[in-house]
């Protein structure tokens, strides 16, 4: 965005809806990054180390930055806030500029979840007001829909587990669904082997730790891992589910049947309410409205609701704005609660 | 000057004195067989420098080094920038060794690397700590573990005997290079079913900023023969 004018003029609607600003750290402890994200997003953070020895990095997302704020400062209770600024991340892809430059707003530790993502959609939708672009989309997805379909489906627990643990990284989950429809995972030959040790073991002490887990640990899960196994065709008519679920993409308004369709079709156990939906409006503004089962995979932290609105200026398509629910990522960063939150990054770098 | 680089020490050293001498290339130290100093009898303008295995790629990207023998590991687990600058010219039939994933034997339950991934978020969730990986190979560890879909994990750093980290307490697996398994499993370690990260084998490499010059070439050309 060239004009620091409307920069402003969007800071200013934000404000105008309620929400306070605030200032965020610019450096956090990569420490509460790698934690949350896994040791891969190291490739991404600029750290470095302190006089004692911690290490340090830019914050690679303004989102983390107000969340630790949030608990670190021991805060309870609802905040709506905003804030702007840069977050830093190194990137693959020479067109992406490492530095870029964000307005967030967030509604945190607030029970009243419809409610909340409804009013941050509509803070993200008119913050757009003053751009003079001329078509463009909000779609909306929710992690929670698939979760659930997820738990209804007849495979193994630890594939359950897995199968949501990596929605958010499609090549991955890809090759999961192949797996899924091919082999079974436990192989039977190496099992009996196994097995004898496995009598042999249950006669040691249970309490003996190998390398952070005790013999009690191991054997629970080599005995569910056999009690449990998966059936091939089982897994090949569970992936086609899968499939047939994150095709489903409609206007926002025929979600609610469109999925209760699939569930019924599929006899899967589930029913969602139009109402479940942040909005049943197909067209708010210059905006289409959509439904994608299959979105909100950018970022391993959304939990629920998810959204993000692209938009046509000057012939040029721009994701401008990113958003969604993030229930886990306060409890992930180290709080004994969970905290409820929500919220959209404006993206500024076009 | 044209500068090559040779491994001062072990198996990969001799391996590949052997090539110099199988290819009627003599070379020579002033200060006898310690020297890390040489050259190449009847040769002039090149300089033989025995160094660390892991520095020859170093000095390659950098461009100290004309050509270098190394192993392809090391050459994998170097930052993008060396490797961008680095060409590997031949890999030999020595130096042989895999990159392997292994866990503590008793870890009956764990055979692959899905069941892996499946104990890291365990550790995650339920002991709130992350699953330690011990490895002189952080850099080819990571992305395959990720690329496996194991994302929760911290990489701790070894610089030797790192098969005896998951029973003194330092981490609860770990990646290393093995030839024939035996350091591992005399070590109450196990290697994955599908714990190959990356199979490798002595190479030469030429920077790619080497000197134009034709004697390089001709003692390219040769050892390239095997």
């Amino acid at each position: 965005m060239k004009s620091k004018n409307l920069s402003e003029k969007i800071l200013k609607l934000v404000k105008s809806k309620g929400f306070k600003y605030i200032d965020l750290p610019s450096v956090v402890e990569a420490n509460h990054i790698v934690q949350r994200s896994g040791e891969n997003f190291r490739k991404f953070i600029f750290s470095f180390i302190d006089q004692n020895g911690s290490e340090l990095c830019l914050r690679p997302d303004l989102t983390i930055a107000s969340c630790l704020r949030y608990l670190e400062n021991n805060l309870r209770g609802k905040e709506k806030i905003f804030y702007s600024g840069q977050a830093y991340r190194k990137s693959n892809n020479k067109k992406d500029s490492i530095i870029r430059n964000q307005i967030g707003f967030e509604i945190i530790g607030s029970k009243d979840e419809k409610n909340d993502d409804k009013e941050i959609i509509n803070t993200a939708i008119k913050s757009l007001s003053d751009l003079s672009y001329s078509t463009g989309t909000l779609k909306i997805g929710n992690i929670e829909i698939f979760n659930l379909l997820i738990s209804k489906l007849d495979i193994p627990k630890r594939w359950k587990l897995r199968l949501s643990r990596h929605f958010w990284r499609e090549d991955y989950f890809n090759d999961l669904l192949k797996r899924l429809e091919t082999n079974s995972d436990v192989d039977p030959t190496i099992v009996e082997v196994d097995k004898k040790r496995y009598l042999k073991m249950l006669k040691d002490n249970q309490q003996t730790i190998f390398a952070g887990r005790s013999i009690k640990e191991i054997l629970k899960r080599f005995d569910n891992k056999i009690k449990d196994p998966r059936g091939t065709s089982k897994g090949k008519n569970v992936s086609k589910i899968i499939k047939e679920f994150l095709k489903i993409n409609c206007p926002i308004n025929e979600a609610g049947e469109k999925l209760n369709f699939f569930f019924k079709k599929n006899k899967i156990n589930l029913v969602v309410d139009q109402k479940y939906f942040p909005t049943s409006l197909n067209k708010i503004h210059k905006l289409n409205v959509e439904f994608s089962a299959s979105f909100g995979r950018q970022l391993e932290y959304y939990t629920g609701m998810v959204f993000k609105i692209d938009i046509k200026l000057k012939s040029k398509n721009i994701n401008v704005i990113n958003g969604g629910r993030y229930d886990k990522l306060i409890s992930d960063l180290g709080s004994k609660k969970q905290v409820p939150a929500v919220g959209a990054a404006l993206n500024l770098n076009y | 000057m044209i500068n090559i680089g040779i491994p001062s020490k072990g198996r990969l050293r001799n391996d590949i004195l052997k090539i110099f001498k199988k290819n009627k290339l003599n070379l020579i130290s002033e200060r006898g067989e310690r020297d890390l100093l040489g050259s190449i009898n009847n040769i002039t303008k090149v300089k033989i420098l025995y160094l660390h295995a892991r520095e020859i790629v170093e000095r390659l990207g950098d461009g100290s080094l004309d050509l270098g023998f190394s192993g392809y590991d090391l050459l994998k687990e170097s930052e993008i920038i060396t490797q961008k600058k680095i060409n590997v010219i031949k890999k030999y039939n020595f130096g042989k060794a895999n990159l392997v994933i292994a866990v503590p034997d008793p870890w009956i339950d764990v055979q692959t690397v899905a069941d892996l991934e499946e104990i890291a978020f365990e550790f995650k969730d339920k002991k709130k700590k992350r699953l330690r990986v011990a490895t002189k190979y952080p850099n080819l560890t990571r992305e395959f573990l990720f690329s496996k879909g194991v994302t929760q994990f911290k990489i701790v750093g070894s610089l030797g005997a790192t098969e005896a980290y998951p029973f003194t307490g330092s981490s609860e697996i770990i990646t290393d290079i093995t030839s024939t398994g035996e350091t591992l499993s005399a070590n109450n370690l196990r290697v994955l079913k599908d714990g190959l990260i990356l199979k490798s084998e002595a190479c030469m490499m030429r920077s790619k900023s080497a000197l134009k010059s034709s004697i390089l070439n001709k003692i390219v050309k040769l050892l390239s023969k095997n």
